[in-house]
């Protein structure tokens, strides 16, 4: 208990450039956290549209692609693809990445750990999304073919709009998630939070101050439930939100979404 | 208000970014820092060394977490080492900057071989397996396969690490060596040598073992470990990686080590970045490429 | 495809291994996390203010944490403190930890998910509280609970492979399949059939959850 909370162990946290050094290196993964997202937002709708197809061969071959990445652990598929993604991929990362991004950003072996958190995430956002536009009412559909509109139109219109802002809540609770899974890719040598809290805790060596690994790993460890609490304060937010404008209708299955998301917490 | 809500989490993300953006911009080359030569040799167009002097720059992969020979100085955000130096003064030699690339051992091979570096200075260990994949220039180093252990270690030599737990990097040239020389040692493999120093300082594995070199920065990190006496388990000479089949640059590239080594540069390297921790002196190397490559088969 | 079944065959030893320790990691964190999340949960459901509370720090710091992270504080950062935790230990702990996080919300909204009517029925009919939470509120909730724990579970599965790729360094299926990848430099082929072995273990938690689910649970 002493060693907890000896100010002799919180020392590194006033002198030289540990916080700074650990706060770059959180900023790393929040940008490939967001990074991830939004290719997986894209990928997990192409994923569940085909997935709800009525062409039964797509349908399944999406079924079984969801299914597939959704049951392997996401550190797997992250260091299957870093030992197998081809140099020239890694290439064209580093010749399109413009030189504003940040350093942790500019290798290569971080299209291995974008493109592993987006086969992953998008699997599950898929899985989220399906369960949102099939948990709205039947009644919708058939109301607006009812009024002429065609399979198309009926779900751009309004099966989609709906059933995706049903999941809001859901998704911005899997952006928890990603965000947690980001410090995986330190297994892959990308410089991050957790490769940062690493050399701080040896930073003696170069004339700084006892940093340990406890104290150290503590603090990254608060980094992150402050960014994922204001997060979840948010996602409630806009589910209380979703509750209130849907209160006229039924809000069938809207729980269930949360929880799915919350228990995807691999 | 919704709306608000996500522009305030935009503008938030957006900051950190800049603040990381911000520090980075002024990333600086490493190395010692020492001016370019006024009489620098201008090398013809198509050999590597006139592309890399078209392009302004060296790009040599070295590690970011092995001190003393590559690293990271979380301080000054600067690229140190032994071999950093000797990158720095290749650079020198072609009159221009060198940008120092992180080279992890899973990688640094398929980066000569793709181009993203022109140079491997790694602690990389000449070996006929990898002589086949790429070019090695002459050694610059002899590191030594030793074992690490705390000061008030029972762990003599080889043959005592049997039934103890011994650390070493997953996929390295050790983890072989050890199920050879030391079958009953109960291994314990992790991915970076900075898991390895970590282990043996919280005491849940008694030794670690790699190249001299590498311990090295351990001790230098944390002097309540020491190097076991006794002979060590191999002989580990480094050597510059090189695109296979880039004689030229071989030859440039061996010429400068030659140079380092008869002109002092070597020798001050070497102080100040083994000797003044180890207190053990050391020569230059004088092994060829051959004998390196059959003193590791 | 006579390589992806000669990398079986010649290394089934070390993909066995491989996957016996995932099994077992996920077992005893199981336990820990079902007796440590109904722990939690009845903190949050607690009529005390104070009690809610300590039970609702807990689930906001477990679940917005990430096990990398926890994995280092107990194991690294707890033995420089002079804990002298092994790597099991740190590592069944982090995860049973970190899941009962999840379990207790989902007992929690299990609970909930119980009308007020039958509690107002059993504490009229002179239970007390403890007993109606014992043998009217629990056993409901806990049926409701089925398929969440479900998840809950397969989670629990591929959160096993950070335990093993982490400084805890412990000999899982990944680990196997990285040695055997670095040993004979098939990628693809090593993978696959640890791929395989954790599709096993999930499609077996699928099942069994979806028997029981049939069985038991109760759907609202």
């Amino acid at each position: 208990m002493n060693y907890l909370f000896n100010p002799e162990n919180w020392e590194w946290i006033v002198t030289g450039n540990n916080v700074r050094f650990i706060l770059q290196g959180f900023a790393v993964n929040l940008e490939i956290a967001i990074i991830s997202m939004v290719l997986s937002l894209i990928a997990g709708l192409a994923l569940a549209l085909a997935r709800l197809a009525r062409w039964t061969p797509l349908s399944v071959a999406a079924g079984t692609w969801v299914d597939v990445w959704r049951n392997l652990p996401l550190i797997f598929i992250i260091l299957y693809l870093a030992l197998s993604i081809p140099s020239s991929w890694r290439d064209a990362w580093e010749d399109v990445i413009p030189s504003w991004f940040p350093e942790g950003l500019q290798s290569g072996r971080v299209v291995a750990a974008i493109l592993g958190l987006v086969l992953y995430n998008s699997a599950v956002l898929a899985e989220i999304m399906r369960a949102g536009i099939q948990s709205l009412d039947r009644g919708q559909n058939e109301a607006a073919r009812g009024l002429g509109m065609s399979y198309r139109q009926s779900m751009r219109l309004v099966v989609l709009p709906q059933g995706l802002r049903r999941m809001v809540p859901a998704t911005v609770s899997q952006l928890i998630t990603l965000n947690k899974d980001t410090t995986l890719v330190s297994i892959v040598a990308i410089q991050e939070v957790m490769r940062h809290g690493r050399i701080v805790t040896s930073a003696n060596f170069f004339g700084g101050v006892q940093a340990p690994v406890l104290q150290v790993f503590l603090f990254v460890g608060l980094l992150f439930i402050i960014v994922n609490l204001a997060l979840s304060r948010l996602s409630r937010r806009l589910e209380i939100r979703e509750r209130k404008r849907t209160a006229v209708g039924e809000v069938k299955g809207v729980r269930g979404l949360e929880e799915q998301a919350a228990a995807g917490i691999g | 208000m919704k709306t608000t809500r996500w522009a305030l989490l935009l503008v938030l993300v957006l900051g950190l970014f800049a603040a990381a953006c911000g520090d980075d911009e002024e990333e600086p080359a490493g190395g010692s820092g020492a001016e370019p030569a006024a009489d620098v040799e201008e090398f013809p167009a198509e050999t590597t060394m006139g592309r890399i002097q078209e392009a302004g720059e060296i790009k040599i992969g070295v590690k970011y977490d092995v001190p003393p020979f590559g690293f990271k100085n979380p301080q000054t955000d600067d690229i140190e080492g032994f071999d950093v130096d000797l990158g720095q003064a290749i650079a020198d030699k072609l009159g221009v900057e060198p940008n120092f690339v992180e080279a992890i051992s899973d990688n640094r091979i398929p980066f000569l071989a793709d181009g993203t570096v022109d140079l491997v200075l790694s602690t990389m260990t000449i070996n006929a397996e990898r002589d086949q994949e790429i070019d090695f220039s002459e050694p610059y180093y002899i590191a030594q396969g030793r074992i690490l252990v705390p000061q008030d270690s029972d762990i003599a030599g080889i043959d005592d690490l049997a039934g103890n737990r011994v650390c070493t990097a997953l996929g390295s040239t050790y983890e072989a060596t050890l199920k050879e020389q030391a079958p009953d040692a109960d291994l314990r493999l992790v991915d970076s040598y900075s898991e390895c120093l970590e282990l043996v300082q919280n005491g849940a594995v008694d030794a670690v073992s790699t190249d001299d070199v590498i311990l090295t920065g351990m001790i230098i990190q944390d002097d309540t470990l020491k190097l076991t006496e006794g002979e060590p388990l191999t002989t580990e000479p480094y050597g510059a990686g090189i695109k296979d089949g880039d004689t030229e640059f071989q030859e440039f590239v061996n010429g400068v080590i030659e140079e380092y080594k008869s002109g002092g540069g070597w020798a001050e390297a070497y102080e100040k970045w083994v000797g003044q921790y180890t207190g053990e002196q050391q020569e230059p190397p004088t092994m060829t490429l051959e004998e390196a490559i059959e003193v590791t088969s | 495809m006579g390589d992806y079944i000669s990398v079986l065959t010649d290394n089934l030893d070390e993909f066995l291994a491989g996957f016996w320790v995932t099994v077992r990691l996920v077992a005893f964190s199981f336990v820990i996390a079902m007796v440590v999340g109904t722990l939690v949960a009845a903190l949050r459901i607690a009529p005390s203010k104070w009690l809610q509370r300590i039970g609702g720090v807990y689930v906001e710091t477990f679940r917005n944490i990430p096990l990398l992270v926890l994995l280092f504080i107990s194991f690294a950062g707890l033995r420089r403190a002079g804990v002298g935790i092994g790597p099991w230990t740190a590592g069944i702990v982090s995860l049973g930890l970190y899941t009962a996080a999840y379990v207790a919300e989902s007992l929690r909204s299990g609970v909930f998910s119980v009308s007020k009517g039958q509690i107002e029925a059993a504490l009229s009919l002179g239970y007390t509280y403890r007993q109606t939470l014992r043998r009217v509120v629990f056993p409901q909730a806990f049926r409701t609970v089925i398929s969440p724990l479900g998840s809950l579970i397969i989670a629990m599965i591929k959160n096993s492979a950070i335990i093993g790729v982490s400084l805890l360094a412990l000999p899982d299926l990944l680990k196997a399949a990285r040695l055997v990848q670095s040993r004979t430099f098939e990628t693809n082929e090593a993978f696959l059939w640890a791929a395989a072995g954790y599709l096993v273990l999930t499609g077996l938690a699928t099942l069994t959850i979806r028997v029981l689910e049939k069985r038991y649970a109760i759907h609202r």
